[in-house]
């Protein structure tokens, strides 16, 4: 394999040609070339892996680093550079902190605890379908439910109040998009801590039955998490718990409503929502630009070394249709057995709130379905506006009616 | 199905983050603490555990759990 400065690097990320499709140089250098170098927005190069194996094997070793601050590490924009840098979140640490940070907060997203939160959020999905059918038809789904939903869901288990959740929505957003510009991205990330800062003040006067109150006591409290440190982590758990489970909601009723016997299965067979969740995940995969590593030493891979401080894109989209690893992996089938699939990465960074994220889903599609059963897109040609300028995909829009 | 038919799983609690896969794949072998990290409630299962087992293994973020085929 030649050297990563190989001028043949293509631009990276790449457009989809298909919305519901990983981008075609995915499935092409999987089959050819799977570990490919590309060239990012500043002309630096990196790493593209598409298999499977390879996502796994890369993000469990240590000889690559997930420390967003590295000097090194790889970005899709010049905006995230600027926040990665100060990312303060174990999401950007390596162990042994990640490990430290993380465990404070495993209880909280706990499988036992998510479970519990069911009824509530039937009763959310519930009220908010009532709002839908209240609308003039066609009713926009991501308006009115993909986005409410994860949002309510979310305050109620951190504990902040709803009608903040629009301010939260766009501090996301000023993180995730591809467009907007290092000094926005900047202020919408200190907007984010400096509000769950408040929050924590809050809490500290007024305690709730809340994350951010337990934490306080268990953890700030006895002084093993400043209150910076707890800011810092409580922004990225607020932007992960908005963004990525509204991107879930919108594409999955899309594809859903494309394939109407297998909607209907979802609909009608509580045995199939879970692993239709899991195959919903894997087919969108909507945290499209991760995990990302840099190497720590000179890694040789199949035919391919990569160098230290070469960035790596271990792209969970791509691995996620590894026919290695996944038979016919283009076809969308509710029915296959896609629970190992690396949607919510791998490795030690795997998604803190997963579970959360798998029973928000698997209330939300069939208590849709079985509510509207008569639920089909209606859009004009081109309404539906796909998120290509955001780095977690999804729709901006889902024109429905029933 | 004698008794001596186990096999044996190992985990390494130190570098568990609690993602939780082993126990919604394989709850008679493992169990969460009030944190999230496992627990390992049977290291000698029966055989007929050993699927979900090394399923739970195959998910586990971390990679901390062994199988071993002899019990």
């Amino acid at each position: 394999m030649s050297p990563l400065d190989a001028s043949s690097a293509p631009r990276f990320p790449f457009r989809r040609s298909e919305p519901l499709q990983p981008p075609a140089e995915y499935a092409a250098a999987r089959a050819t070339q799977p570990i490919v170098p590309v060239t990012l927005w500043n002309g630096r190069r990196a790493w593209l892996v598409t298999r499977y194996e390879d996502l796994r094997s890369i993000v469990t070793d240590e000889r690559f680093s997930g420390a967003f601050a590295h000097p090194d590490f790889p970005s899709v924009t010049e905006a995230r550079v600027v926040v990665d840098k100060q990312e303060r979140a174990f999401v950007g640490m390596d162990n042994p902190r990640h490990d430290h940070y993380r465990r404070m907060f495993t209880k909280e997203f706990s499988t036992r605890r998510m479970m519990a939160l069911r009824p509530r959020m039937e009763a959310i999905a519930n009220r908010l379908v009532d709002d839908l059918v209240a609308q003039p038809r066609p009713a926009d789904l991501v308006e009115h439910l993909a986005v409410p939903f994860p949002s309510l869901v979310m305050c109620d288990l951190v504990g902040s109040p709803y009608e903040d959740h629009a301010f939260i929505i766009r501090c996301a957003a000023g993180r995730h998009g591809l467009l907007q510009t290092p000094a926005d991205a900047e202020q919408k990330a200190r907007e984010l801590a400096d509000y769950f800062m408040r929050l924590i003040r809050r809490k500290e006067a007024e305690p709730g039955d809340d994350m951010v109150t337990r934490i306080i006591d268990e953890h700030v409290r006895p002084g093993n998490l400043s209150r910076e440190d707890f800011a810092e982590i409580g922004a990225m758990i607020l932007r992960a718990g908005h963004d990525t489970t509204t991107n879930m909601i919108g594409l999955g009723t899309l594809i859903l409503l494309h394939h109407p016997e297998q909607a209907a299965a979802v609909r009608d067979r509580p045995e199939v929502v879970a692993g239709a969740v899991e195959e919903l995940l894997r087919y969108i995969s909507p945290v499209q630009f991760a995990p990302r590593r840099v190497a720590l030493e000179d890694v040789a891979i199949g035919d391919v070394v990569i160098r230290k401080g070469d960035g790596v894109f271990a792209l969970n989209p791509a691995a996620n249709r590894d026919p290695a690893a996944f038979a016919d992996p283009d076809r969308f089938d509710v029915h296959r057995d896609a629970s190992h699939h690396v949607a919510f990465g791998f490795g030690i960074h795997q998604c803190l709130g997963q579970i959360l994220a798998r029973v928000e889903l698997q209330v939300v599609f069939p208590l849709l379905l079985r509510r509207l059963p008569t639920l089909h897109v209606s859009a004009r040609e081109g309404e539906i506006r796909f998120k290509d300028d955001m780095q977690i995909y999804g729709v901006h829009n889902l024109p429905v009616a029933w | 199905m004698s008794e001596a038919r186990r096999f044996t799983v190992h985990v390494d609690v130190e570098r568990c983050i609690g993602a939780g896969h082993c126990v919604m794949r394989a709850p008679k072998i493992f169990d969460q603490r009030e944190d999230g990290i496992v627990i390992l409630l049977d290291p000698h299962p029966p055989l007929d555990q050993l699927a979900a087992a090394e399923k739970a293994a195959d998910l586990c973020p971390s990679q901390v759990i062994t199988i071993d085929a002899a019990p």
